[in-house]
């Protein structure tokens, strides 16, 4: 095997291992399994909070999942995805907190971009010239407008909602 | 009866007292105020509706809110400058823009920008000057995603989060020592905001934030997104280790995602079952490794 042909399969066996990581996910609290993606659709089962799912699909806002207590459709929104805590291979993010970055503020991650934290925040000084090349950017009403319509974005109405209890 | 009146009358008089001296001390402050938002005149002019905007204790204009606000961004930019990749600023300020353009202060000087830090997070500040930093970008999948996180820092400006706090901490804090020494020198804004960046950095009360990812999901529908792109970032940011660095602050100062995701299902429900929207995911301009 080609040190190439090893590394393609290595990418694969990575790429797999992602997707399935990405199609298991948890309960974030009691929802219907429902048999098709609609609100009033028949309820097939209950899921309680915690109880593991494997996603099939999406649609709208709504997961096709599969559990031990039934199959079916539930809303996004009571799905936590993944089990898989991403960024925890991430060097600049771990390096960061090892290195006691949140005590200091002086140190530099790998990637040579530092994050923000509190004190950095608070030692900031103003800088003008960032300032002005940021407003520099500034995008019109119309200008909004325009790029919208090519992107065939619809203004549409829709009413704020309330907090919910 | 009469005597019940007259102990009425009294009280009336007593609250009257009140009100007038806290009116003064309010004209003091505001004419402190108003001498730093002159001092920086360069700051954009937010048009003739001013007025107070809020009510309490030194209601703030739109020309001081706007003045407030560039300040802390300028201070933000001194900590993480710009990305230099110009079609990446324009097409955030496109996209923010439009969004801003859905809620009820579509006229504010609206100002959009992705920052050079690894960190995942984004800021806003008063009058409408939003970050989001280049490692929140990384993870974004599409317009509707970027789109939603502009959205729910727009929900902090127009609903005036970190100028309330402002107001309610700092202002009344400083004012007092402002109008002691009678203060008309060019720093009175800075004073006003605190340290550099700081307020960016401060936790705002949770239903804040909770209130914030509504208004970002309400605000994306608007614009024709899809309303479930929000929830996904939400989804990402909630796979980070809780001890990763890059979201130190974002957790921080943030309720988790989980509890956000959670409290955003209540209040979504089955309003947006019948709402379709884009996601725009080719249009999506992508970072540059």
């Amino acid at each position: 095997m080609s040190p190439i042909r090893i590394t393609l399969a290595v990418l694969a066996m990575l790429a797999m291992h992602a997707a399935w990581a990405a199609e298991s996910g948890m309960a974030l609290k009691a929802d219907a399994i429902r048999a098709e993606p609609f609100g009033d659709a028949k309820t097939v089962a209950t899921l309680s909070a915690g109880d593991k799912v494997e996603i099939l699909k999406k649609d709208g806002g709504w997961l096709q999942v599969k559990s031990a207590k039934g199959s079916g459709w539930v809303r996004m929104l009571s799905i936590r995805k993944g089990e898989a805590r991403k960024g925890s291979g991430d060097a600049a993010g771990l390096l960061g907190l090892a290195s006691g970055r949140a005590g200091t503020g002086k140190v530099v991650a790998t990637t040579g971009i530092r994050g923000l934290n509190e004190e950095e925040l608070k030692s900031a000084k103003f800088n003008a010239a960032e300032l002005k090349l940021a407003e520099s950017f500034a995008t019109s009403r119309p200008e909004a407008q325009k790029f919208a319509a090519q992107g065939k974005l619809a203004a549409r109405k829709f009413d704020y909602l309330p907090a919910p209890e | 009866m009469m005597r019940s009146m007259k102990w009425l009358c009294l009280v009336v008089l007593a609250l009257g007292c009140g009100a007038a001296s806290g009116l003064d001390f309010e004209q003091e402050l505001k004419k402190a105020l108003k001498e730093g938002v002159q001092q920086k005149s360069a700051a954009p002019s937010g048009g003739a509706q001013g007025g107070n905007l809020l009510s309490g204790l030194g209601g703030t204009s739109q020309e001081e809110e706007i003045a407030i606000g560039r300040q802390i961004a300028g201070n933000l930019l001194g900590a993480s400058p710009l990305v230099k990749d110009k079609r990446l600023q324009k097409y955030v300020n496109n996209v923010g823009r439009w969004v801003a353009s859905q809620s009820e202060r579509p006229e504010l000087p609206w100002h959009f920008g992705v920052i050079e830090s690894s960190d995942v997070n984004a800021f806003a500040a008063p009058g409408g000057y939003i970050f989001l930093t280049r490692g929140l970008y990384r993870l974004l999948a599409n317009e509707a995603e970027l789109a939603g996180v502009l959205a729910h820092e727009v929900g902090h400006v127009i609903r005036q989060h970190h100028l309330k706090i402002l107001q309610q901490s700092r202002l009344v804090d400083l004012g007092g020592k402002l109008i002691a020494k009678q203060v008309g020198d060019n720093n009175a804004v800075q004073k006003l905001i605190g340290s550099g960046a700081e307020v960016v950095a401060r936790s705002l009360d949770k239903s804040a934030e909770f209130e914030a990812d509504r208004i970002a999901v309400v605000l994306s529908t608007r614009a024709g997104y899809d309303a479930f792109a929000f929830p996904e970032v939400l989804q990402q940011i909630g796979h980070f280790a809780k001890d990763d660095g890059n979201v130190a602050l974002l957790f921080k100062t943030h309720p988790h995602p989980d509890d956000r995701l959670e409290k955003l299902g209540q209040a979504m429900g089955g309003r947006f079952d019948a709402v379709k929207g884009q996601a725009l995911e080719k249009r999506f301009y992508r970072l540059k490794p």
